[in-house]
């Protein structure tokens, strides 16, 4: 049973001279700290840390974690973020002392089971990718795109262009336009219709010799597979520039389509959603990329590469973009990718796809009548209701449901993205939930439509915290406890 | 399919239910000149026996620390994980969530992350800490970064060799298309020497970088560095080894403005170098050009206290292209290890950690230095890691012989200091035992007496 009364902070449950930890003598030569090291450069008393018992911890973090709803106990449909199960064997098996506790310098010749993995790893990221040389280096999407734009802007440079530009829609995810900037271009934002497709015309008209690079969402952030990719392709082909496919939306097409197949130079994953990493409450993620024979010169070091002695990490590539992270990458999340893919195989792969558009699709066929799917009747993988009728008619805001779903033991959906739909709800069930789930969670938010407006504005009504004054948190900022004087 | 739910009859009623006559037709929107017409050529399923077959016929080719004894370190670190990091963070409500979009149902995650960020700044001695990064090394770049807005210095960047070679080497990255010069001061004596470091930090310099303890393992006078830095009106910027705290003085005592680290010592596994923790924390003036996630205190509409994320408005997905970065998905699981961790450990054990750290490691120096195949290269005192030449020369030969005898003795300098080839990092946990020192000891007279 919940305990919702323990949330007293770390801090203010510590007592001085209680421990957690006792660790052994050091039984060296007992030589004075002085001699070892210079008085200067000492601190006066070790940081100031709480003191608390073992099981003043369990209990602490324990009681927390009943604080957030997750995969393993809740619907968790938040949109773009493919809040799948994350299969238990796939914990058990990162975590074998063969797999984890390997030191990144280690010589290779210990290591020959964990690189031929990720070398495997390389290889099928190529084939579900249909871009055939892979970095696993990126710590996540966003570190994924600003490494693949790296490679991008060292392509023209060689070839002596100067191209300052990366174009991406107004659809999408905020890392695009973000990670263009930390790349060094200039960002340019190309229109999308009213159905949610990249506006040819827009895009013609920005289309220059300054072009870099068109950064696309496909299936985009709609939940839509924007059918003009190859005419787009071809036209951003033309003025020279480079297609970006944000792979965020892979869960749709796995098996299917390949993103190299359809126009794409250049790719991320992100195997925390596609590929079932657990998403840690924040992180950790992984991005790694697969890129066109063109631009694999330019991939951060090392890769893995496989010869005559077995497999070794290659670092010698002059035209690398060197490193955007320190050691190999998310091992453990490449890892858990790495059995996901094994555990489904080729038919398994595109069978996850089927039934993630099939969820998708029959969650929308029941939502449709409660808040309209401005796209239309068909999504991939997740589509976007709008809750502009219920927020004219009776002003609930998309933000009330997602409140009051909370209430009934739903994770909210992503609201407010993507921002070219009014009060926008982005739902994405996943291949991982039963038809029962997402009947009765339909069920729920047509309960929802039809309560008191007041009812809804004021919810959530029974977790463990009613709304929170985010204005008055960002005006006075609080972000570290400190001792009440 | 082990974890999809819908029967034939689901799928059928299903599609039904939503007006068409099978699948393939929901796929219909995806042109068939662009659909790949084969199946993926990957291998075929493992049920989960097979699977665990497989991945422990993977893993026994491997040597984890543990069969090799492992004297590794440069950034990535055998230290002990106590049992409750791993309890803990094998809560499936805390690795099974995402960042924490809606307080109400996260209030687990956000206190842990404003818990997260006051030990941060406890550990540190600076005022703020954001949410995690994604490891030292990009830190360490977005600190650089972070630097460069706050000064509106976009031209000179300032950094040493002792910084961690794979650190320069992503800060060269992040700064290849963005205009700004990136000066590396030698440190021939392993570690900067201030008179050559004033020459080079002007009235243009954004930031100097350096680590503390540094790369060789060496203490830099960091005293001195810091006051050429603002001299200049530069940033400080210092990475630090967070166990090191536990007996030096903090990054904040010493007028550090922007202090990263790699948190992977704070209870996480080596993990082949990821997944890790990017630690960053900075003075108060500095917390609206933080990038990356931070957890604010507030009251709910009830007035009780609770928490959020806050300053959103520095984000990639408010701002876009103005964000003061584009992380999204950060270290969160990797955050809440070090929660754990330090305050399980308590200011005791991380003192005692970081003193059997530096005790262990000196004894180790010391009898290695005794020895005539090998010398300490640098005079400056070590806290945790120290640099060996081996008079015989050979270093990678002697490593492999070592690693033969079950020893990881040491990361060979070649790679990334010519004029150290001949030399090796050696690392000393509170994990290695006098009887394993004594062991690598004499394991490399051994292949040293070899070379002679
Ligand atoms: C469409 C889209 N692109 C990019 C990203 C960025 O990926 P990450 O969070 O792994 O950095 C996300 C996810 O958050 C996304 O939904």
């Amino acid at each position: 049973m919940r305990n919702t009364r323990a949330t007293q902070l770390l801090f203010e449950l510590s007592k001085s001279g209680r421990r957690g930890v006792r660790l052994p003598a050091a039984d060296v030569p007992e030589v004075p700290l002085a001699d070892l090291l210079p008085t200067d450069a000492l601190a006066s008393a070790p940081p100031p840390l709480p003191e608390l018992t073992e099981p003043e911890l369990v209990r602490h973090f324990t009681n927390l974690s009943t604080q957030n709803m997750s995969v393993d106990t809740h619907f968790y449909p938040l949109g773009s973020c493919t809040m799948k199960h994350n299969p238990k064997r796939n914990e058990r098996l990162a975590n074998l002392p063969g797999i984890i506790d390997l030191h990144p310098y280690q010589p290779a010749d210990t290591l020959q089971g964990l690189l031929e993995l990720l070398w495997n790893l390389q290889e099928m990221l190529a084939e579900i990718a249909g871009l055939p040389a892979v970095s696993l280096q990126p710590a996540a999407g966003a570190q994924g795109e600003m490494a693949a734009l790296l490679c991008a802007a060292a392509h023209f440079r060689k070839l002596g262009q100067q191209r300052t530009k990366v174009l991406a829609p107004d659809s999408a995810h905020g890392t695009n336009p973000a990670s263009a900037k930390m790349a060094g271009f200039d960002t340019v934002t190309v229109k999308s219709t009213p159905a949610g497709y990249v506006d040819m015309a827009d895009l013609e008209s920005k289309l220059d010799l300054q072009t870099a690079v068109f950064m696309i969402t496909n299936p985009n952030t709609l939940g839509m597979f924007d059918r003009q990719i190859a005419e787009i392709a071809k036209k951003v082909h033309e003025v020279g520039g480079l297609i970006y496919l944000d792979g965020a939306n892979m869960n749709a097409i796995l098996g299917i389509a390949r993103p190299g197949d359809f126009g794409a130079d250049m790719m991320h994953f992100n195997p925390h959603k596609t590929f079932s990493g657990p998403h840690g409450g924040g992180g950790p993620g992984a991005g790694p990329i697969s890129v066109s024979k063109v631009l694999e010169p330019y991939l951060p070091v090392p890769v893995v590469v496989r010869d005559e002695n077995g497999f070794h990490l290659e670092y010698d590539r002059p035209e690398s973009i060197g490193r955007v992270r320190s050691f190999f990458g998310n091992v453990g999340v490449l890892v858990r990718a790495y059995c996901y893919i094994r555990t489904h195989g080729p038919d398994g792969l595109k069978r996850v796809s089927e039934n993630a558009v099939l969820n998708a699709n029959y969650l929308l066929s029941k939502v449709k009548h409660i808040f309209p799917v401005p796209q239309g009747d068909r999504c991939m993988h997740e589509f976007v209701a709008s809750g502009a009728k219920l927020k004219n008619d009776r002003g609930v805001s998309a933000m009330d449901v997602a409140k009051r779903l909370l209430d009934y033991g739903y994770h909210a959906p992503t609201v407010y993205f993507p921002p070219i739909v009014r009060e926008a709800m982005m739902i994405e069930p996943t291949e991982t939930e039963s038809k029962e789930t997402l009947d009765a969670f339909a069920q729920t938010l047509f309960r929802i439509s039809e309560e008191p407006a007041d009812l809804l504005q004021e919810a959530p009504h029974t977790t463990s915290i009613s709304r929170p004054d985010e204005v008055q948190a960002a005006r006075q900022p609080i972000v570290a406890w400190s001792p009440k004087v | 399919m082990p974890y999809v739910a819908n029967t034939a009859e689901d799928q059928r009623a299903m599609l039904d239910s939503i007006g068409v006559k099978n699948i393939e037709e929901l796929f219909a929107s995806i042109p068939a000149e662009l659909r790949l017409k084969r199946p993926l050529d990957i291998p075929p399923a493992l049920s989960e026996m097979e699977l665990t077959a497989h991945m422990a016929a993977l893993a026994k080719k491997d040597a984890p620390a543990g069969e090799k004894i492992c004297f590794l370190g440069a950034g990535s670190y055998d230290h002990f994980i106590p049992a409750v990091v791993d309890y803990v963070a094998s809560r499936g409500e805390f690795y099974t969530s995402y960042t924490p979009y809606q307080p109400e149902a996260s209030q687990g995650n956000l206190q842990v992350f404003f818990e997260y960020q006051t030990l941060i700044t406890q550990l540190t001695g600076m005022d703020v800490s954001n949410a995690s990064l994604y490891d030292g090394g990009s830190a360490a770049a977005e600190a650089v970064l972070m630097a460069i807005s706050a000064t509106g210095r976009h031209s000179r960047v300032v950094t040493a060799a002792s910084v961690h070679p794979e650190y320069r080497q992503i800060l060269a990255t992040y700064l290849a298309n963005l205009g700004i010069e990136l000066v590396t001061v030698e440190t021939p004596d392993g570690v900067i020497s201030p008179e050559t470091l004033a020459k080079v930090v002007n009235d243009q310099t954004a930031c100097v970088l350096i680590q503390q303890p540094n790369f060789f393992g060496c203490l830099e006078p960091v005293e001195a560095i810091g006051k050429i830095a603002h001299e200049a009106g530069a940033l400080f910027a210092v990475s630090v080894d967070p166990i090191s705290l536990g007996l030096l003085k903090r990054p904040g005592d010493y007028g550090a403005d922007i202090v990263v680290a790699e948190g992977q010592s704070l209870g996480s596994p080596m993990s082949f170098g990821g997944p890790y923790l990017g630690i960053l924390a900075c003075r108060e003036q500095f917390v609206r050009r933080m990038p990356g996630r931070i957890a604010g205190e507030t009251v709910d509409r009830r007035g009780k206290r609770c928490f959020v994320l806050t300053l959103q408005t520095r984000e990639q997905h408010i701002r876009r292209e103005k964000a003061t970065s584009n992380i999204c998905t950060n270290q969160g699981l990797f955050a809440l290890r070090a929660a754990v961790y330090l305050a399980a450990l308590g200011p005791q054990g991380l003192r005692e950690t970081a003193e059997l750290c530096l005790r262990r490691s000196h004894y180790a120096a010391e009898k290695l230095a005794t020895d005539n195949g090998f010398e300490r290269v640098f005079a400056a005192p070590t806290f945790k890691e120290f640099v060996v030449r081996a008079k015989g020369g050979d270093v990678e030969d002697m490593l492999v012989r070592a690693s033969e005898a079950g020893y990881l003795a040491g990361i060979p300098l070649c790679m990334w200091y010519e004029d150290l080839a001949d030399c090796f990092l050696v690392t000393v946990t509170e994990r290695r035992t006098p009887e394993e020192i004594d062991g690598l000891v004499g394991c490399l007279n051994q292949v040293a007496a070899i070379h002679a």
